[in-house]
């Protein structure tokens, strides 16, 4: 079937720039993008279906296109496209290859590490806290909107043409199995919003590190028409989370949900508590439902407590700050706790617990007490660990800063480190990032 | 074609031949409606696995077809709600048809299929896990669904969902990424298969711009052409060959193209395929005058041959189920 416009269709939009309708896409659940040539280079046209195109629609993308969000981490409707005849649509920049879908990863067709979803959780967090902080409810949080770089976990959020500012409440929208149960249910005078994005955020983000929807058990193989009533009863009516600990009526099936029960067993009790908190009271108290902040700083925390086994190479949660780290989740074996790097940071004091692996680097959100963001990338390098070139199994921490520190060695001698120095690592190292202090310890 | 009553928006061929040297039929379709609200049109080829190993998988096949049939007929009642009921949301039918009917789907195979297990297997036979129990019946699908509001498709291993455009180009939109080739055949035994079925969706904003031929067909044929491109030419010329000489005349030859493809293939071979009337020749077939295409039987028959007919049988390795369990295997 072809799409709505026609190849070479020639557009206008609302700046003015001419637009030349190349390719379709894809088509989604509100309308089809294509491929459109600008003087600006390609990018890419969303065109409602025209049951979707209504003026409530039109309003909601010219507010979004007028309030110029510039970020990275979203595809923002950037401008707005009419045909004169009722169509309409928007223009946004084009999807960059890397980044992927989570169906891919749900099918085992992506190659990606622990590591990477754990950096994709966090940025996401991240992405909606952004959206929140300016008074933007996305009310559309569901897999099909959020793309990662399975490499870095990099995230980009797609479909943004339903938010709307915080207490609009405009076409109430959203997929069911991502909605706050309150808004499934229809309540009076509840409408989406920041409140109720955190439920769906908790929903993304359970998917994203068990690959399962937190509410879908046994209860779920019971259904045979799982027509729009059945969906109210399982996340609206009477929802249940996999593993209530008070009510195992909708457990996981032992055959039909393996990857679930394989995935929340290897993971950390922190996190474990927050899900549990989440889909809990959280399900019946939107109040108790557990905050981007919250998660932010336990992810945080386990991303930089994931240990590589000794034996297999395969990454594993721990649980920050524990004592021990259990057995690896793929080959079985005990798994070792590296030394560690424990910083603690400028007032108000945070400590950060850094697992030392082979390849540990320190960012600059680690010495910051209150981050506005956590970036993993190269350009906020501070340090990284680094073998020795002649004595392998020898690590030192290599200063990729531009700014000396201080070292202090346990017999109270001192040594500077300047940018592109590496200072040998022994416990009881102590480092002076320039207000972030840092002490490496065995265990 | 049909000459009374209304004229119906598609008509539909069917076609399924066995492959040479095999003991029965592993393929399995059926097809139904005319693309009305209350009557949708839904077609379902499958393709069961055949050899010792998937010995059950003639049933299968037949269970994944008419299970898709009950699944289709749900979601086509979801798409067109008789009498005053609102429809939903095209979102909310895309998450539908994209999660939900194949995850209640492949629940409905396996039910089917271990019961069947249960009811018709001796005490004396070895005692096989659930997951053994299923790849005895492991079977492809591919199923299509078009009302006047939405087209979608599904697919679960190999076989080719083709589809004509409005203006005639030859698409087939579930063809697995290139990432995907090379993979064991994904079926409705593997673990997990709910999550390996590939979905086509295409809302009908308008009437002219639907599809002018929707076939689904299993790898029987394709595999009867040297290349990807003849089998493109097998369905042009299909096309081709609806618009000038109709259906009628279709119907009379397909099984003989059937039939050539499976001896080159040597597999079995099975059509199902629904034309858009609706912009075609309301009376008796049209003329096919000199301009006429020689169509698919020049085709199928075998210009280009796959060489020598290989043995039908697939051995499709089951993904080991420890592969699905193991948290982040793709690592």
């Amino acid at each position: 079937m072809s799409g709505m416009l026609d190849s070479g269709t020639r557009l206008t939009a609302d700046s003015g720039l001419g637009v030349e309708v190349f390719d379709l896409l894809g088509a989604g659940g509100q309308g089809e993008v294509y491929r459109v040539r600008t003087g600006s280079g390609d990018q890419a046209l969303k065109w409602y279906y025209p049951a979707c195109a209504t003026p409530e629609q039109e309003d909601i993308v010219r507010q979004l296109v007028d309030r110029g969000f510039d970020d990275d981490r979203f595809l923002w409707p950037r401008d707005f496209v009419a045909d004169g005849r009722g169509g309409f649509g928007y223009l946004m920049d084009i999807r960059p290859d890397r980044f992927k879908g989570l169906p891919l990863l749900f099918r085992r067709k992506l190659r990606t590490t622990i590591r990477a979803l754990l950096t994709a959780c966090l940025y996401t967090v991240e992405a909606y806290q952004a959206l929140h902080s300016r008074g933007i409810a996305y009310r559309d949080i569901s897999w099909g909107n959020l793309l990662f770089d399975p490499v870095t976990g990099e995230v980009l959020v797609c479909d943004n043409d339903n938010a709307v500012v915080e207490g609009d409440s405009t076409g109430i929208s959203g997929t069911m199995a991502f909605m706050a149960p309150e808004l499934v249910r229809g309540e009076p005078g509840v409408s989406p919003g920041t409140q109720s994005d955190l439920h769906s955020l908790s929903v993304l983000l359970f998917m994203l590190l068990m690959n399962h929807h937190p509410l879908m058990g046994r209860r779920e193989l019971d259904i045979h028409c799982f027509d729009e009533a059945a969906e109210r009863r399982l996340y609206g009516k009477d929802p249940l989370f996999l593993f209530d600990p008070q009510d195992r009526s909708n457990a996981p099936d032992p055959v039909e949900h393996a990857t679930v029960l394989a995935t929340w067993a290897v993971a950390p009790a922190s996190l474990r508590d927050l899900f549990t908190r989440n889909f809990t009271r959280g399900l019946h108290d939107p109040a108790a439902r557990v905050r981007e902040s919250q998660w932010r700083d336990a992810l945080r925390a386990v991303l930089d407590a994931v240990v590589d086994c000794a034996h297999c190479g395969k990454q594993n949660m721990t649980e920050p700050r524990a004592a021990t780290a259990g057995t690896c989740w793929s080959c079985g074996n005990a798994l070792v706790l590296p030394p560690r790097l424990v910083l603690t940071t400028p007032p108000p004091r945070t400590e950060h617990h850094i697992l030392l692996h082979r390849s540990s680097r320190v960012q600059a959100h680690h010495l910051a007490p209150e981050p506005a963001r956590h970036d993993y990338g190269d350009g906020t390098l501070v340090a990284e660990l680094t073998e020795h070139p002649q004595r392998p199994g020898k690590f030192g921490l290599a200063n990729r800063s531009g700014a000396a520190w201080t070292g202090t060695r346990a017999d109270g001698s001192t040594q500077e480190i300047a940018p592109g120095q590496t200072v040998p690592l022994r416990s009881g190292l102590e480092l002076d990032f320039g207000g972030a202090r840092a002490v490496v310890r065995a265990r | 074609m049909r000459t009374h009553g209304p004229l119906p928006l598609w008509d539909t061929l069917h076609g399924s031949v066995q492959g040479v040297n095999k003991t029965r039929n592993q393929d399995h379709y059926d097809v139904e409606g005319l693309g009305s609200a209350g009557q949708p049109l839904i077609m379902a080829v499958a393709d069961g696995h055949g050899s010792a190993v998937h010995a059950r998988s003639h049933l299968g096949s037949r269970f994944a077809v008419d299970l898709f049939v009950q699944q289709a007929r749900q979601f086509a009642a979801l798409a067109e709600p008789r009498g005053e009921l609102r429809p939903p949301s095209l979102a909310w039918l895309m998450n539908y048809a994209q999660y939900t009917l194949p995850r209640q789907l492949v629940s409905a195979w396996q039910e089917k299929a271990l019961g069947h297990w249960a009811r018709t297997s001796s005490h004396e036979e070895p005692a096989l896990s659930p997951p053994d129990k299923l790849v005895l019946y492991g079977s492809t699908l591919v199923g299509a669904v078009l009302t006047p509001r939405v087209f979608a498709a599904w697919q679960l291993g190999d076989g080719e969902l083709t589809v004509v455009t409005d203006d005639g180009q030859v698409t087939v939109p579930l063809a697995p990424d290139e990432a995907d080739l090379g993979d064991e055949t994904e079926s409705l035994c593997s673990p997990q298969a709910w999550l390996r079925v590939r979905t086509h969706w295409a809302p009908v904003t308008t009437p002219a711009r639907a599809p002018r031929l929707v076939s689904l067909t299993t790898d029987g044929l394709s595999k009867s052409f040297a290349s990807d491109s003849g089998f493109r030419q097998f369905m042009a010329g299909l096309d081709d060959r609806l618009s000038a000489e109709g259906a009628e005349c279709v119907r009379a030859v397909l099984p003989e193209w059937l039939a050539k493809a499976s001896q080159h293939s040597g597999d079995d071979t099975t059509l199902v395929a629904a034309w858009h009337t609706a912009t075609a020749p309301a009376g008796p077939a049209a003329p096919a005058g000199p301009a006429a295409p020689a169509g698919p039987a020049g085709a199928a028959a075998p210009a280009e041959p796959a060489g020598p007919p290989e043995p039908a049988a697939r051995t499709p390795e089951p993904a080991d189920i420890s592969d699905m369990t193991d948290p982040y295997r793709s690592e």
